[in-house]
């Protein structure tokens, strides 16, 4: 009994003790605070405060989460004091640690009420942004960052409504100022309200305070408050206005104020004002130019600055009063005529080609087009041709001298040619009686005396201008450049006039093509083809191409041009070029076109025949001449132009010992497939038939299975018939070889495949034996026996 | 090529005798050699070669007489003063 009772007080004493020890403190603080009892808690907790490291956190977390809980703002603020004050009390640096995230949690709520107080006070926004910088934010820094941008986006609003103020009171140096400010703190939050309409004001305020400004490159004021967009622009406008820049002002307006409002008309009605006063200005300027014009005290470089003026002052006035402008316009041609009379008296002669070239259609005027050749031969014979300009040049003469009209435009400015008559029977670049209207002393009879031909006139002026260019030119690259364009301009231009039979306006291809109408041309030329199947037509028409198209002068084109690529490809012994060109489609291309397609074998058997003529022991040029018999439908040449060139290659290479008898033997039997009936080709190849034949029976090659191979295929059914005839020398080579073994006292039925004494016997051959039995019987079955 | 109506002194509407007067005339004065003087003769009395030498060197070119343009549009007085600055005040 008594041991019971003293086991039972020692009990007692031990759960006391252990009740009493710090950890079974801690323990019960933890089950308080997660039973949110947090007074209980605390009270345990600061039992322990110095004895358990984790107390002091848990304390403060206590009086955090009764800060949280706390419904008014003042008590809130003294539970999260009293977790700042905890600090004090703790000794221990590990508890600190521990503490420490707690802390920045209570100071995180302290900031967060603190700001909620603010209410765009930008004294108290500072005041709290200082607060939050020097807290301890451990653990919750992204919170404290989350709560100043806050901050800053309130202090953005609250110096946008600062800046509006003094703007309203007219303190424009420190509206802007503000403006600058919130922009600053809009950018650090992300407020683009503020730091959009802060841009924008500010620019009102430097329009408002007469500031020049640009608005190049501003994107914010497009995405401001609407209105003070159409403040900022009506100002900017009325800006321009009062600088005189009228034109940008119009843009602005169009661009910008494109509502309907008074004070908007009244912006339109000055510019107008402004645009009529211009047109008064401008007439005042061409009247002027006018009374100098007649006076003659108009220099060149001032009747051209008056001309180049023109179209835009036609334009300007065209919007104030048409008939005025229009009157303007009738001014052109003579201002024209005018200019271009002082450049070729003045013999600026560049100066005039430019001028009408930039006159619209001007080769639809024989005046023109004359006066273009007058400046052309002009131009040439002062020695100007560059490798710049000679194209331009040369066309324009050619297209001038080869138009009758033109030449009929010249009988216009004479008076001695009053008791003539001109006749156009003779003249180039003229379809007979294709001119409904002539002049009266323009006929189409016969050359005479008092009947002078047109075409001798052109023939001169042609004879001229040659003499010049083969003579005159001293450059010698720019002389050759110069004629050989000239030549090829004239021909193509020749062609064309000698296959159109249309009164169409001839041009030469550079001509043409430069001011676009070279497909006028061509479409002239495709129905002469489409008429008469001319191909001749679409030949003259090629040098007018300039893009490609869908007529049948650019498939002419296409297909000669396929036959030039595979000359190329001759020429550069790519043999795989001339392979991705034979396609199917490119060859339909080709016979579409008889003269292309009859000339295609001998354009190609010319070009390897040059390319022999280079060098006739070139083995690639093999595999080129089997592309081309392969991509030329019609190839007889081509095959025997091969097979012969192959031939004398093996012979060459064989006698020489560059190649031995297989490699021959193997580029032969091309030759033969191409020309089994020449019998140059057939008797070379069974030479070196024999050949490879002896090299087994003596083994001098190690190619036995590919000879035979090669030999199998002229057995099975390739013996042509100048084969057969000329096969007796494997026949001769064969009783040769068996007259022999005779002599040596050989078995020679043996030998002898069909022999029967052979089967009867009973001998067998050892292997070199049977090699002779094979070699005699490819003798026998490939010779004529 | 110098122009044959230069070489021998004549208007580019001279008729035939007055070429072989100025022919003449030229080859006394001896101011251009006399193959020159030859040719320019040759070619202005072979009238297609005439009309070429007319087209090479041209005498003049036709120009029309221009008259001034009536000026029916009168100035008109721009006051940019007068408009309303504030007209689209924002700020109000």
């Amino acid at each position: 009994m008594e041991i019971v009772i003293i086991l039972i007080i020692v009990a007692i004493v031990g759960y006391l003790i252990y009740q009493s020890l710090p950890n079974t403190k801690f323990e019960k603080a933890q089950n308080l605070f997660n039973a949110k009892d947090y007074v209980q808690s605390i009270s345990v907790l600061n039992e322990i405060f110095e004895k358990h490291v984790d107390a002091p956190a848990k304390l403060a977390e206590c009086k955090l989460n009764l800060g949280k809980q706390a419904s008014a703002k003042p008590e809130k603020v003294n539970y999260f004091n009293e977790v700042v004050e905890i600090r004090r009390r703790i000794s221990k640096s590990v508890s600190i640690a521990k503490f420490e995230i707690i802390e920045s949690n209570a100071l995180f709520e302290i900031a967060k009420i603190q700001y909620e107080e603010t209410k765009g006070d930008i004294d108290k926004l500072n005041q709290n942004i200082k607060f939050i910088d020097t807290a301890n934010k451990k653990g919750s820094e992204s919170d404290f960052s989350s709560l100043k941008k806050k901050h800053f986006y309130d202090l953005a609003d609250s110096y946008f409504k600062k800046a509006t103020d003094k703007e309203k009171s007219d303190k424009l140096s420190e509206a802007i100022q503000s403006y600058n400010t919130g922009i600053d703190y809009a950018e650090k939050s992300d407020n683009k309200t503020v730091k959009n309409n802060s841009v924008t004001r500010i620019v009102i305020c430097q329009l408002k305070h007469n500031d020049k400004i640009k608005l190049d490159d501003v994107s914010e004021i497009g995405n401001s408050d609407k209105s003070y967009q159409k403040e900022l622009y009506y100002r900017y406008a009325i800006q321009l206005l009062k600088n005189k820049e009228y034109t940008e002002a119009e843009k602005v307006i169009s661009s910008n104020l494109n509502f309907q409002s008074i004070d908007i008309d009244k912006l339109s009605e000055i510019i107008k004002a402004e645009k009529n006063n211009n047109a008064v200005k401008k007439i005042e300027e061409i009247n002027t130019t006018i009374e100098q014009l007649q006076k003659k005290t108009l220099s060149t470089e001032k009747l051209k600055v008056s001309y180049d003026s023109l179209d835009k002052t036609i334009n300007d006035v065209n919007f104030i009063n048409k008939q005025v402008s229009e009157k303007i316009s009738a001014l052109k041609p003579t201002l024209f005529n005018r200019l271009l009379t002082h450049y070729i008296f003045a013999e600026q002669f560049g100066n005039a080609i430019s001028i009408i070239q930039k006159y619209p259609k001007f080769w639809e005027s024989p005046e023109l087009l004359k006066n273009l050749g007058i400046c052309c031969y002009g131009y040439t014979s002062k020695g100007l041709l560059t490798e710049q300009n000679y194209q331009t040049v040369i066309s324009s003469w050619l297209t001038s001298v080869f138009s009758d009209r033109v030449i009929l435009k010249s009988l216009d400015d004479t008076t001695w040619d009053d008791n003539y008559t001109f006749t156009l029977i003779e003249a180039i670049g003229s379809n007979y009686s294709q001119h409904e209207e002539t002049p009266d002393n323009v006929n189409y009879d016969e050359i005479s005396e008092s009947n002078i031909s047109i075409g001798a006139t052109q023939k001169e002026l042609l004879q001229q201008f040659e003499t010049i260019i083969h003579k005159e030119i001293k450059d010698a690259k720019l002389s050759k450049l110069v004629n050989d364009f000239y030549d090829k301009e004239k021909e193509a231009l020749e062609k064309v006039i000698s296959v159109i039979e249309n009164d169409i306006f001839f041009a030469t291809p550079h001509f043409a093509k430069q001011n676009g109408f070279n497909n006028e041309i061509i479409e002239e030329l495709d129905n002469d083809y489409h008429n008469y199947s001319n191909e001749e037509a679409l030949e003259a028409g090629v040098p007018y191409i300039k893009n490609s198209n869908s007529t049948v002068v650019y498939q002419y084109f296409y297909a000669n041009d396929l036959i030039d690529k595979v000359k190329s490809a001759i020429n550069s012994e790519n043999s795989i070029a001339i392979k991705n060109l034979n396609t199917k489609e490119n060859k339909q291309w080709i016979e579409k076109f008889d003269s292309i397609s009859e000339l295609a074998e001998d354009k190609l058997f010319n070009s390897i025949s040059n390319k022999i003529s280079e060098d006739d022991e070139n083995e690639k040029l093999i595999s080129v001449m089997e592309e081309c018999i392969l991509f030329s439908s019609q190839n007889a040449k081509l095959k025997h132009q091969y097979s012969n060139y192959v031939a004398n290659y093996c012979i060459s290479k064989v006698n020489e010992n560059k190649i031995d008898n297989f490699k021959a033997l193997s580029l032969m039997k091309g030759a033969y497939l191409r020309s089994p009936n020449n019998p140059k080709i057939v008797k070379n190849f069974i030479t070196l038939i024999r050949f490879n034949l002896m090299d087994i029976l003596n083994d001098r090659t190690r190619k036995i299975n590919e000879i035979y191979t090669i030999l199998d295929w002229v057995k099975k059914n390739n013996m042509s018939q100048t084969y057969k005839q000329n096969s007796n020398e494997l026949s001769t080579a064969r009783q040769e070889i068996l007259q022999q073994l005779k002599k040596a006292g050989a078995d020679i039925s043996l030998f002898d495949e069909s022999s029967l004494s052979s089967l009867l016997s009973g001998h067998s051959l050892n292997s070199q034996g049977l090699k002779m039995k094979k070699v005699l019987t490819y003798l026998k079955e490939l010779g004529n026996e | 090529m110098t122009n044959p109506y230069t070489i021998l002194g004549v208007s580019q509407d001279a008729d035939k005798s007055e070429i072989m007067k100025a022919q003449m005339l030229a080859m006394k004065k001896k101011e251009f050699p006399l193959q020159e003087i030859a040719i320019a003769a040759k070619q202005l009395l072979d009238p297609a070669k005439r009309l070429a030498a007319d087209f090479m060197f041209p005498a003049k070119i036709k120009v029309k007489r221009i008259q001034p343009i009536q000026n029916t549009l009168t100035h008109q007085v721009i006051d940019v003063n007068a408009l309303n600055e504030n007209a689209f005040n924002s700020l109000k």
